[in-house]
């Protein structure tokens, strides 16, 4: 998966946990995404069931997207926080 | 019951329950197969104002296996859609509902059709209207009327519904899960009562139908009709299965939840009873949302079923020979996993290869029984048209599969077993006392009406 699509992912996480007034430190990364023309245009689930995996599920209209990328779970993982 | 609520996981998801499926050749048009499937069990005719219907958010399914492989060659799509007509009233209908297309019906659902072979969707058609429910004489005073105006006629000469229907299950749920016990042999079960009659548990609840019915040849595996019963194109496996999209999101916004992701498969059925009856508590949820090729994992409980451990204890000396017999069921894994070999009933076969597999297999060679004259015991009653050839809606399945698990087609691959003589005998006691069935596709009988509704009692001792 690109740097791109990972933040663009990241960005999506962000707005999608707004009501529960997460925010994302921005530290530059996100602002760097460029969309790309094939992105996804409709709501997106990420699903990680394993935190100490680097799998992570999308689910995006009626298809489900698996992804290996430990840095980007990582980075969710720091996003959503802990107890 | 057959499959209405039958796992943990989906008795909390009434929508998407498969409670019954039925393969047959037609009687009306001996050309044709019809494929039935229910959803939505035990629904009491009296649910207003939100009355049953199915989910929009629910993809329902009739797959065919037709190459031996137990894997789906062939599956129909349903997909349904609501309207809220005027959002401003809480009323299902602001006045008689006469027709389908009446204004006066606030909730009308639709759907579509579409088949699926070997990987390529057809949208066969859209938008076909269901009925409403039977609410009562004000609301839907010519029901009969609706049921007609949704039969809808297809391409290939195939015809289609989809709505509420009676539900044709019929067994005494409240005694067969009171520690299996069957009322006209209360007095021989370890706990004795009274012997009385069966109770039909069901007889007054309805269900939600999806019925279809295509031309023979639109289901073998080479487009042909064939006439030879022991020819393995004959038979065709058939299952139904629901299922819900991997996620849901509730919308604060709306308040109702969102679908994303691929649909996952949340229900299953193909013979009666099996994950009913068959499958330990603990593995149903997983049974629900597996393949029928991957049964094989399944098959120790079909060759040692927990009932034919249970009945020689329930009922004490009455199955000695069921007690002593340790073989593993093969005349059970024939009937429920593979179909039943050519040899073992002259003249008939309905085996679909060594592919252990839960799925109705009907072979579409068997003409039908003429209307009136059907066998209720099916193929064990000498009548090839029946369970488990496919399964008609007078076959009494419960008493077939009781006596089966008794021990009474064990000869069958077994010669030299000798059933007790219970095992002839053992049945719930209830017989069809329910809406009285059709003639005509989709031949259910007519849901029972709200307001006709009459409550049952209530009695703790």
């Amino acid at each position: 998966m690109s740097e791109t699509s990972r933040r663009t992912l990241i960005a999506m996480t962000g707005a999608g946990a707004a009501a529960g007034a997460v925010t994302l430190a921005g530290g530059g990364s996100a602002s760097a995404a460029t969309p790309r023309p094939g992105r996804a245009r409709e709501a997106v689930v990420a699903y990680i069931e394993d935190h100490a995996s680097d799998r992570l599920r999308l689910l995006v209209g009626e298809r489900e997207v698996v992804i290996r990328d430990r840095d980007l779970v990582t980075r969710i993982l720091n996003a959503a926080g802990g107890q | 019951m057959s499959s209405h609520r039958e796992a943990p996981e989906i008795s909390k998801d009434p929508v998407a329950d498969s409670t019954d499926v039925y393969a047959f050749v037609s009687p009306e048009d001996p050309g044709k197969v019809v494929l039935i499937a229910n959803f939505i069990p035990l629904q009491k005719p009296d649910s207003g104002p939100n009355f049953f219907e199915f989910g929009d958010d629910v993809l329902y399914e009739i797959h065919v296996s037709n190459r031996g492989t137990s894997e789906a060659d062939i599956s129909y799509q349903f997909r349904f859609t609501t309207e809220v007509r005027n959002p401003n009233t809480f009323l299902y209908n602001t006045g008689p509902i006469d027709d389908i297309a009446s204004e006066a019906w606030n909730r009308p659902q639709f759907y579509s059709v579409t088949r699926v072979k070997d990987g390529k969707k057809q949208v066969i058609k859209r938008n076909l209207p269901c009925p409403p429910v039977n609410v009562g004489p004000r609301s839907t005073p010519d029901y009969p009327k609706l049921a007609a105006q949704a039969v809808h006629k297809l391409p290939r000469g195939r015809k289609v519904f989809a709505g509420q229907r009676a539900d044709a299950f019929w067994v005494d749920l409240g005694s067969i899960f009171d520690l299996g016990a069957l009322r006209p042999f209360n007095q021989a079960h370890l706990i004795p009562l009274a012997t009385m009659d069966g109770i039909n548990s069901v007889q007054s609840y309805n269900v939600h139908t999806i019925a279809l019915q295509v031309s023979i040849d639109e289901l073998t595996r080479d487009g042909s009709v064939p006439s030879n019963p022991e020819a393995p194109k004959s038979t065709i496996g058939v299952w139904a299965t629901a299922s819900r999209r991997a996620s849901r999101m509730y919308d604060e916004k709306t308040g109702t939840y969102v679908g994303h992701g691929p649909w996952k498969q949340v229900s299953r059925l193909g013979n009666p009873l099996v994950n009913e009856v068959l499958i330990p508590m603990a593995k149903k949820d997983k049974w629900n949302a597996s393949e029928p090729s991957g049964d094989a994992k399944y098959a120790k409980y079909v060759d040692k079923p927990e009932l034919q451990g249970l009945l020689p204890v329930l009922y004490p000396d009455v199955f000695p020979k069921l007690a002593a017999y340790t073989k593993p069921r093969a005349d059970l894994d024939a009937i429920l996993l593979t179909g039943i070999p050519k040899g073992v009933v002259p003249g008939f076969a309905n085996y679909t290869g060594a592919v252990k597999a839960d799925m109705l297999r009907l072979n579409v060679a068997i003409p039908p029984a003429t209307p009136g004259t059907e066998k209720p015991l099916g193929l064990v009653g000498g009548d090839a048209a029946g369970f488990p050839n496919g399964r008609r809606l007078v076959d009494d399945v419960v008493t077939i599969e009781v006596r089966a698990v008794a021990g009474l087609t064990i000869p069958l691959v077994d010669p030299n077993y000798t059933p007790d003589d219970a095992a002839a005998a053992v049945q719930d006691g209830t017989s069809y006392t329910n809406s009285p069935l059709l003639d005509t596709f989709p031949f259910l009988g007519h849901p029972g009406g709200g307001y006709q509704t009459t409550p049952g009692t209530t009695s703790v001792s």
